[in-house]
């Protein structure tokens, strides 16, 4: 029996609406000059529901691209360490894609199993994640081809469904309950045939997106391909900038600053991208991944050979953005397939 | 670092009234020397400026001032030895070029030009050293405090829209017979030995979407195309193609005319040798992003790159042009007031998530290690925020002027969709206008900001 109900658009309105009013934030896809992002909205005018997907992922609340760990100041007589005080608001990420919703998923298992990541936990317990199933697929997608769909329910707390002019809601977690228990109960509860047909509505997605999956088992073989003379052929085009990793949903790896002087400054935790030359540069000037194909490598295979052996899932979700946005259009999803064609033949 | 600067600085002034902050940054054999004639000569003035010596203006560096701003300034003073009275013979000339351009695109970001302030003060000039510190002071003082030196908050502001233009003056062409002759042109040079490799475009995964491939076998140049989506600048990848297959033979590249003006860069600033090149010009109609003909293909007349080696295709000989639609588009902002438009580009700069894809994709960003990644002293914050990502934008911009030659791939790739490329025109449009300078047009002309002539424009000063 699955926990939903079925809205209408003015109930879904009204309930968005009260979330605005709980003193929650919520952040949802908006128009930020020409571009959809996640930002946080003042009304539910202002979410756009009807949407492919946005420029980049909405780690960023999260994960900001950004962030001060703590301030120094030396004074005559001492030396003052501030921390800044966290953020201690409410946050419901409001109409994600599953996609995104599963990079949250690979996000917590980075910042959160073993030694917790203080702000992140900090921030990821006070948020809430409400994915919208998708409806229809864009030319670069692949969820399907990496363990996801378009109706995945990984890392979401409620989920949306469009259906014919109103909206199936499914709570998935206690945290989702609780977002939405102030007003269920005047909801009308949704019908087996509802979800039904929700779930046909997602298998004409999942026809449309057509990926052949790729295999568990490639983690291996990608791992063992390390020194395949491919990837100098495939790595050939990386320009090394950052859009890559910094449009990722699930990509986690950041770089901290020290910005200031002797006598006051901060440091700050800032997003980094492994095709950067900078991230493995050592003191010395020795750098162990002396060359952008070998940087290119790295991304690679740390998403689909090193992250799965370790975790069983692919560190990578499928929304294709890196596809679309990178200067020279590298396909990692093409390249995985290319590689592991090469290195099993 | 700002932050914590500016706190300190607000805390320290605590309880007296505001009084304007003004770095001056000055040079040690004419200008700081007549601050200290000021001094000897108990010739009284505003206490407002502090004073940072240079040897000389021609190491001032334009990420200097905007550091300044960064921590709190509220306007900043230039100032060096007169024309031709420089201790090191030109570098207040060099000086003086750089700061033009400087000023004009710290001007159109919106930056109030009051709060910058170049002078010529000699050391026996302590009395006009007195009269500027204290002008300047009285200026900045009815102006008010420099604001926050950082994106506004993003709630109830309106995008300002810039206009577009009506009407394409070129419509799509079919591309089919190019790429024909392209792949047959490729073949040839890859078989009789002309090049070891051809770097072109090759269909992407994407519907539409074209990428740079390496051929290196003749049977392998089938996969070359040519059309309207070929937008990226491939000369990016040939210094390094270059040195990779020294020995091996020469690198052939499909470029389009605007492709081409970066070659010629290449050449002007030593990075290539043109006889280890082999330039494949095909005939160019224009390129289209998501289908409208970008705005760099509006006014280019010349279709062919000017020195090709091979030539794919022909153009028509009456080839329709129109004026560039960001001339009017820049027009525009400065019509606005500065203050609107600092709202307009912070709000566009506060996009940035530094990815530095406009570095990576710029035939002429080749630096081994770009100023954004020095971090003793680190003069341009890493963090992806405010202050941040306007020296990182106001660097890029300087470290090209005169050297972009407005391929606009900047922009094109930006996930942001910063105008990169209306920064890059305003600092041509400088450049041309004071200095009679058009970029990637001739090898054997110097590049504008690392000469000068005696005569340059300096009203400002």
């Amino acid at each position: 029996m699955i926990l939903g109900w079925r809205l209408t658009d003015a109930e879904r309105r009204e309930w968005l609406e009260r979330l605005l009013g709980s003193g929650r934030r919520v952040v949802a896809p908006t128009r930020d000059g020409g571009l959809l992002l996640f930002r946080p909205i003042a009304s539910p005018d202002e979410a756009v529901l009807d949407y492919g997907n946005t420029r980049w992922s909405p780690k960023e609340h999260l994960f900001p691209r950004a962030e001060e760990l703590f301030s120094y100041r030396l004074t005559a007589d001492e030396v003052k360490l501030e921390q800044r005080a966290p953020d201690a608001v409410e946050q419901v990420l409001f109409g994600l894609r599953p996609c995104d919703a599963a990079g949250l998923a690979r996000l917590d298992s980075v910042f959160l199993d073993g030694a917790p990541d203080a702000s992140y936990a900090e921030r990821r317990s006070r948020t809430f994640t409400v994915s919208l199933a998708c409806d229809s697929a864009r030319p670069e997608c692949f969820c399907t081809a990496v363990g996801g769909s378009p109706g995945g329910t990984d890392g979401s707390d409620l989920q949306l469904v469009h259906l014919d002019g109103s909206w199936l809601l499914r709570a998935l977690t206690d945290k989702g309950v609780q977002l939405v228990e102030t007003v269920s109960a005047l909801w009308e509860q949704a019908t087996d045939e509802d979800w039904a047909a929700a779930k046909e509505c997602q298998r004409a997605v999942e026809e449309e997106i057509a990926r052949t999956p790729l295999a568990a088992e490639w983690a291996g073989v990608l791992d063992g391909a390390f020194g395949h003379p491919l990837w100098a052929a495939v790595g050939e085009r990386c320009l090394g900038c950052g859009v890559c990793a910094y449009v990722c949903p699930s990509c986690s790896c950041f770089d901290v600053d020290d910005n200031g002087s002797a006598f006051c400054g901060t440091r700050c935790r800032l997003w980094d991208s492994c095709g950067f030359a900078s991230f493995t540069k050592h003191a010395s000037g020795h750098n162990p991944r002396p060359d952008q194909p070998s940087r290119y490598r790295q991304r690679v295979l740390h998403k689909f050979a090193y992250y799965p052996l370790e975790h069983g899932s692919f560190m990578c979700v499928g929304c294709g953005r890196c596809t679309v946005l990178c200067p020279v259009g590298l396909d990692i999803q093409q390249t995985v397939r290319r590689v592991v064609e090469e290195a099993l033949a | 670092m700002s932050e914590s600067v500016a706190t300190v600085a607000s805390e320290n002034a605590g309880a007296v009234a505001w009084e304007p902050r003004i770095v001056a940054l000055v040079c040690n054999w004419c200008t700081y020397s007549g601050a200290d004639m000021a001094g000897t000569s108990r010739r009284g003035h505003a206490a407002n400026a502090r004073i940072v010596r240079f040897l000389c203006t021609g190491r001032l560096d334009p990420l200097f001032v905007v550091k300044a701003f960064e921590n709190g300034a509220d306007a900043v003073i230039a100032s060096g030895c007169h024309p031709g009275d420089c201790h090191y013979v030109q570098g207040n000339y060099l000086a003086r070029r750089r700061l033009t351009v400087f000023r004009s695109l710290m001007e159109f970001l919106g930056l109030d030009p009051r709060r910058l302030h170049f002078a010529w003060v000699s050391a026996s000039e302590g009395i006009k050293w007195a009269a500027t510190v204290d002008q300047v002071t009285e200026v900045v003082r009815a102006l008010g405090p420099v604001g926050r030196w950082a994106a506004p908050p993003l709630e109830g502001l309106e995008q300002f829209a810039l206009p577009e233009p009506d009407a394409e003056p070129r419509a799509s062409t079919d591309t089919a017979g190019l790429t024909e002759q392209l792949r047959e042109a490729a073949a040839a040079l890859l078989a009789e030995g002309g090049a070891s490799v051809v770097l072109g475009y090759a269909e992407g995964s994407l519907p539409g979407q074209r990428v740079p491939i390496f051929v290196t076998e003749p049977a392998e140049a089938a996969r070359l195309v040519w059309d309207e989506s070929c937008a990226a600048n491939l000369t990016v990848y040939l210094p390094d193609a270059v040195r990779r297959r020294h020995g091996d033979g020469k690198v052939a590249i499909v470029v389009k005319a605007c492709d081409a003006k970066a070659v010629t860069g290449f050449l002007r600033e030593n990075q290539l040798v043109r006889e280890d090149v082999v330039l494949v010009g095909v005939a160019c109609e224009g390129v289209r992003l998501e289908g409208r003909l970008a705005y760099k293909c509006y006014e280019c007349a010349e279709g062919v790159p000017a020195g090709a080696d091979v030539v794919v295709g022909e153009v028509a000989a009456a080839r329709a042009t129109a004026p560039d639609p960001r001339d009017a588009q820049i027009a525009a902002l400065e019509a606005l007031e500065p203050a609107e438009r600092w709202e307009y580009w912070q709000r566009q700069l506060d996009r940035c998530i530094r990815c530095y894809a406009c570095r990576a994709v710029c035939p002429l960003c080749y630096c081994g290690t770009c100023v954004a990644e020095k971090n003793q002293p680190q003069w341009i914050s890493k963090a992806a925020d405010g202050p941040g990502n306007t020296a990182w934008n106001v660097a890029r911009a300087m470290h090209l002027a005169g050297r972009c030659v407005g391929c606009d791939e900047c922009a094109r790739v930006c996930p942001s969709e910063i105008r990169l490329d209306l920064l890059n025109r305003r600092v041509a449009q400088e450049l041309q206008t004071s200095f009679g300078y058009r970029a990637g047009l001739d090898a054997s002309v110097p590049p504008p900001l690392t000469t000068f002539r005696p005569d340059d424009p300096g009203e400002f000063l």
